[in-house]
């Protein structure tokens, strides 16, 4: 397990990232969420070791993180980069041999990167004539071509067209079982979908932390009722036992408890006929909205 | 293929090989060695040409004694330049005749004889040796006559009235050939050490505006980065000047001036060895100017300093006199231009070698722990392009 204990970075008086923890488990996909800013990049480059951090380590299964283990881990950087006038396979065979591999086995895991990433015949093409599209999902072949122990990704959906977002994410979940793998995003629909672990991120502190079902449901529960027949529901307001948050028209949003919620339904239905009566689960978006204000 | 123990110790052998192997697939490469091959070999072959081509003239005679006169310039011509020279007699009937045989250009020259001694017509030039030879075959000719005529015994007359020449150096004739050599030596290491040392300064900046190099960065240590790329280069600096060491030398061998190829042959391996030492010495600096630079017009001021090592020991290598000389051919840079050619001339002792093999030793040292102190703390900085004063400032990441 990687874990980021009581990380902090400061660039003269800026504090980027401020005594942050959290855990990347493996075989878990962890999102790392956060506004311009945030601190998602710097803490990725401590991480990494391009950066120092100012206070704060991490860690690999409780124990400081081993220079030759954090060298071996797979990097996608925000600002990608390859050589632009090599071949695709032979600068993927360079970061296999980097990473102390033989030649013969990167070549061999190159094909068969490329060829899940449907660029096999694009193998011998000086990589500058490939498309953004296409350069992209180089890149992301040079981060796996050496079976990394875990993998830091730096918005590696960003410029991927939906078929390739798919084929990346495919990718990422056939991912050993005990490769930690964490990766930002600015696309919370697709870290939804994606992540099993949530770290959302707002002014180098973190705001929320968890899996993005659970932070869902986290705080107080909300229903939505509905009346019959168009009748009004303002008169909810006044009901003890719930906090309304919206009306309008027959519809009304508040916060109960769970355990409340069929007595408070009965009391309703005895004054006007209920149309509907659910539990609201808030979006993504909408928790993130909420957590970084 | 997870991370083995040794794989950090050697990323600067897969950071050395990409260079070369970029390098040796790069036209621009190619062409600039290939460049430099043909100007040798043409060089040399021009120099062959030139200065040991038997001469051959045609001198006009109009009477016996001219064609005796002619015969006796062929001999003055040999024993002068040591070649095969031929002076031809080309009989022809009058004074008039030998005019328009000159002006015709039918022959070089024509001797015909005058009131009280002899006249050596051309049309528009002479050569000089030709008309020297020619006048000291008419005097000891002509004197040799007169001596008979007088009854004069000439031999005992010019006897011990001889002056011959002995030079002590043995290599004293290849003096020529030996000047140009240490010109060469000097000028190549210029332009080899400059060319290789923008070649990694251009390298290192690519790799930060590709932005390829915050991989690298995390892949493997900085310190490999940058030997991977002073070893890498060094090599191809290396096998270029050895390719053209030994082009040198068989083209001399070949041409049949293989005599002068032992007294350079040892100033040549002492150039191979300062050479590696003084590119070494200037290696880390290049990377500097690459780390210091965002992109390839920031190198202009960057590699600055680099030039100015060069090009500062070039001039005094050119300029300076000898007793200066002999004390800059002992430092470092200066060392690698000045000293071969000294070792080339006899000049230079072995202490004054050996002084100079360890100062450049020291310098490159010194230098390397300077330069991979500024490329580790300036390769990350990708916003801006930072001066030598800045980076010495800069906190270490």
């Amino acid at each position: 397990m990687l874990s980021v204990k009581n990380l902090t970075r400061r660039f003269g008086d800026i504090v980027a990232v401020d005594d942050i923890s959290f855990d990347v488990v493996p075989g878990r996909l962890t999102g790392f969420v956060g506004g311009n800013g945030a601190g998602k990049t710097t803490t990725m480059r401590i991480i990494v070791g391009v950066l120092a951090a100012s206070d704060g380590e991490v860690l690999w299964d409780g124990a400081p993180l081993r220079e030759d283990l954090r060298r071996s881990f797979g990097y996608m950087p925000e600002e990608r980069g390859l050589y632009p006038k090599m071949r695709v396979v032979d600068q993927l065979v360079f970061f296999a041999q980097l990473h102390g591999g033989s030649a013969a086995d990167g070549r061999r895991r190159a094909h068969e990167l490329l060829e899940r990433f449907g660029l096999e015949d694009r193998s011998s093409h000086v990589l500058q004539t490939l498309s953004l599209g296409n350069q992209q999902r180089v890149q992301i072949a040079a981060a796996l071509i050496h079976r990394p122990p875990a993998l830091i990704l730096d918005e590696p959906f960003s410029g991927l067209d939906p078929m390739a977002v798919d084929s990346m994410a495919g990718l990422l979940g056939e991912v050993d079982a005990d490769v930690p793998i964490l990766f930002s995003s600015h696309q919370l629909d697709l870290v939804e979908r994606l992540c099993d672990d949530l770290v959302i991120l707002a002014e180098g502190e973190i705001a929320a932390h968890g899996a993005p079902d659970e932070m869902r449901r986290r705080g107080p529960s909300r229903y939505r009722v509905v009346l019959a027949d168009d009748a009004e529901a303002g008169w909810l307001r006044q009901e003890r036992g719930l906090v309304v948050t919206d009306v309008a028209g027959a519809t009304a949003l508040f916060e109960v408890d769970d355990a409340d919620a069929p007595a408070l339904l009965r009391r309703i239905s005895d004054r006007a006929p209920v149309q509907e009566f659910s539990r609201v689960v808030p979006r993504l978006s909408e928790v993130y909205a909420e957590v970084v204000a | 293929m997870r991370t083995r123990g040794d794989s950090r110790e050697s990323a600067w052998k897969v950071i050395a090989g990409r260079e070369i192997n970029v390098r040796i697939r790069d036209k621009a490469y190619l062409g600039a060695t290939a460049f430099l091959l043909v100007a040798l070999i043409v060089g040399i072959v021009l120099s062959s040409v030139l200065g040991g081509r038997p001469e051959s003239f045609r001198l006009g005679v109009v009477d016996d004694a001219g064609a005796h006169i002619a015969e006796s310039a062929q001999e003055v011509l040999r024993s002068q330049s040591d070649t095969e020279d031929v002076v031809e007699a080309v009989d022809l009937d009058s004074v008039d005749d030998a005019e328009g045989a000159v002006t015709g250009e039918s022959v070089d020259a024509a001797l015909v004889p005058v009131q009280g001694g002899y006249e050596l017509l051309g049309d528009r030039e002479l050569d000089s040796s030709l008309s020297s030879a020619v006048a000291t075959a008419v005097a000891s000719t002509v004197t040799a006559a007169n001596a008979e005529d007088e009854g004069v015994d000439l031999a005992s007359l010019s006897q011990g009235a001889t002056v011959d020449e002995r030079l002590l150096d043995e290599d004293a004739e290849d003096a020529g050939l030996k000047d140009a050599v240490a010109f060469g030596f000097a000028i190549l290491f210029l332009f080899t050490a400059l060319g290789f040392g923008m070649t990694i300064a251009q390298s290192v900046v690519q790799e930060k505006e590709s932005r390829v190099v915050e991989i690298l960065a995390a892949a493997v240590p900085v310190r490999q980065m940058l030997w991977g790329k002073i070893i890498g280069n060094t090599l191809l600096a290396l096998i270029q000047i050895v390719l053209l060491v030994l082009v040198g030398a068989v083209g001399l061998a070949v041409t049949g001036r293989g005599d002068v190829l032992g007294g350079l042959g040892l100033a040549a391996l002492w150039y191979v060895l300062l050479f590696v030492l003084g590119f070494l010495a200037l290696a880390s600096l290049w990377t500097v100017a690459g780390s210091l630079a965002t992109s390839q017009e920031d190198l202009q001021s960057t590699t600055l300093p680099g030039q100015v090592l060069l090009f500062g020991p070039y001039f005094v290598a050119v300029f300076a006199g000898d007793s200066v000389q002999e004390v800059v051919s002992m430092l470092p840079i200066v060392s690698t231009m000045i000293m071969p050619g000294r070792i080339a001339q006899g000049e230079a002792p072995l202490w004054q070698i050996a002084v100079a093999v360890l100062a450049t030793v020291i310098a490159a040292l010194l230098l390397i722990r300077l330069g991979a102190r500024l490329y580790e703390r300036t390769l990350l900085q990708t916003s801006r392009r930072l001066t030598y004063r800045e980076a010495l400032r800069l906190p270490p990441e």
